[in-house]
């Protein structure tokens, strides 16, 4: 579409990508919901990680396979490293399986802004991250609501041991702004920007490359230059995909881990 | 799913990681958010063009000062 757009308008001078990139015309329309190619990669996303899992977990084999290794594998990771040493070995079993879905929901709807023709990451789209936030907001105040009672998690939350008095005046009111709203606010931010800006840099160089090429002349020589940098972002993008993926879930797991250690 | 016997290992928490940082961040965006926002509300109230300033320096010093309490001091 964007192509077309743009041939359409040579010898208007080239147009830069911005915030309306972002709209995607609707696909069809569902009992009166317009969905977009943004719906469809959810859904696709969900069903590619369903069928990873099943399929890697479905034997089950004491000696596993090439498939069931990698499901393990990518399993594990999260198990340890963001739930296991993150929450304690106590208490993080209950959380794997929310950091696991976390984990890979973001993962692979990030990394879809890089495969060919799917191209778009989901996340760009600030209602999705604003979303997991609010769920992982949900979790680790309700788990700390329920492991300490309301009364003891805010206190144990507003009032760290070991400060003189007068000086929680200052303090609680920072404590409580950000349990209740940087936290969900930032984790949703870092993952949208981080998304948004990445499709939006790759844009600008892949079309300005296509621009260059079809102004001929000078520019057409250089274009090449304009796709190389396109590619070795793209490569550049993968490495932030899997970062923010990484963030988001830790950040999560340090939230609950923060919610039960709480003293009272 | 096959049983990792890692569990048995005593594990403590780590001392500071990429997530830690993050969530540092969060506190003095949040101080300066509050005490700025209350400065920027007096100086609303009151006609006065200081009070958002002082706001957001106490907000920021009361911020690393919370960090030091939950962070800094083990």
């Amino acid at each position: 579409m964007r192509t077309l757009a743009l041939l359409s308008t040579e010898g208007e001078g080239f147009n830069p990508p911005g915030a309306e990139d972002f709209e995607l015309p609707p696909l069809f329309t569902i009992a009166g919901f317009e969905v977009t190619k943004v719906t469809l990669l959810v859904f696709l996303s969900v069903v590619l990680i369903g069928a990873f899992f099943y399929l890697a977990a479905r034997r089950g084999a004491l000696v596993p396979g090439r498939l069931q290794f990698a499901g393990e594998g990518a399993y594990s990771f999260v198990r340890n490293q963001l739930g296991r040493d993150v929450i304690g070995s106590e208490d993080f079993k209950k959380f794997v399986p929310f950091l696991v879905t976390l984990f890979f929901f973001i993962l692979v709807n990030n990394v879809f802004g890089i495969v060919p023709f799917l191209q778009f990451p989901t996340m760009s789209h600030i209602g999705y991250p604003a979303a997991l936030a609010a769920i992982s907001f949900f979790v680790y105040n309700t788990v700390g609501i329920r492991r300490h009672g309301f009364v003891n998690y805010f206190k144990a939350a507003m009032f760290p041991p070991g400060v003189p008095k007068p000086v929680y005046v200052i303090l609680s009111p920072i404590e409580l702004m950000t349990i209740l709203f940087t936290r969900p606010l930032t984790l949703a931010m870092r993952l949208f920007a981080n998304m948004f800006a990445g499709h939006l840099l790759l844009l600008v160089f892949i079309l300005g490359g296509e621009y260059m090429l079809h102004s001929g002349g000078f520019a057409a020589i250089l274009s090449p230059f304009a796709f190389g940098f396109g590619i070795v972002l793209t490569f550049f993008e993968l490495l932030v995909q899997v970062l923010q993926a990484y963030i988001f879930t830790l950040l999560s797991s340090l939230y609950i881990a923060g919610a039960l250690a709480e003293e009272h | 799913m096959v049983r990792v016997p890692m569990d048995q290992q005593p594990s403590s928490r780590p001392p500071a990681g990429p997530g830690d940082a993050y969530v540092i961040i969060a506190y003095l965006l949040s101080g300066m958010v509050v005490w700025g926002g209350a400065g920027w509300l007096l100086d609303h109230w009151l006609d006065t063009g200081f009070f958002t300033v002082i706001g957001l320096v106490i907000g920021a010093a009361a911020s690393v000062y919370l960090v030091y309490v939950r962070y800094g001091r083990q």
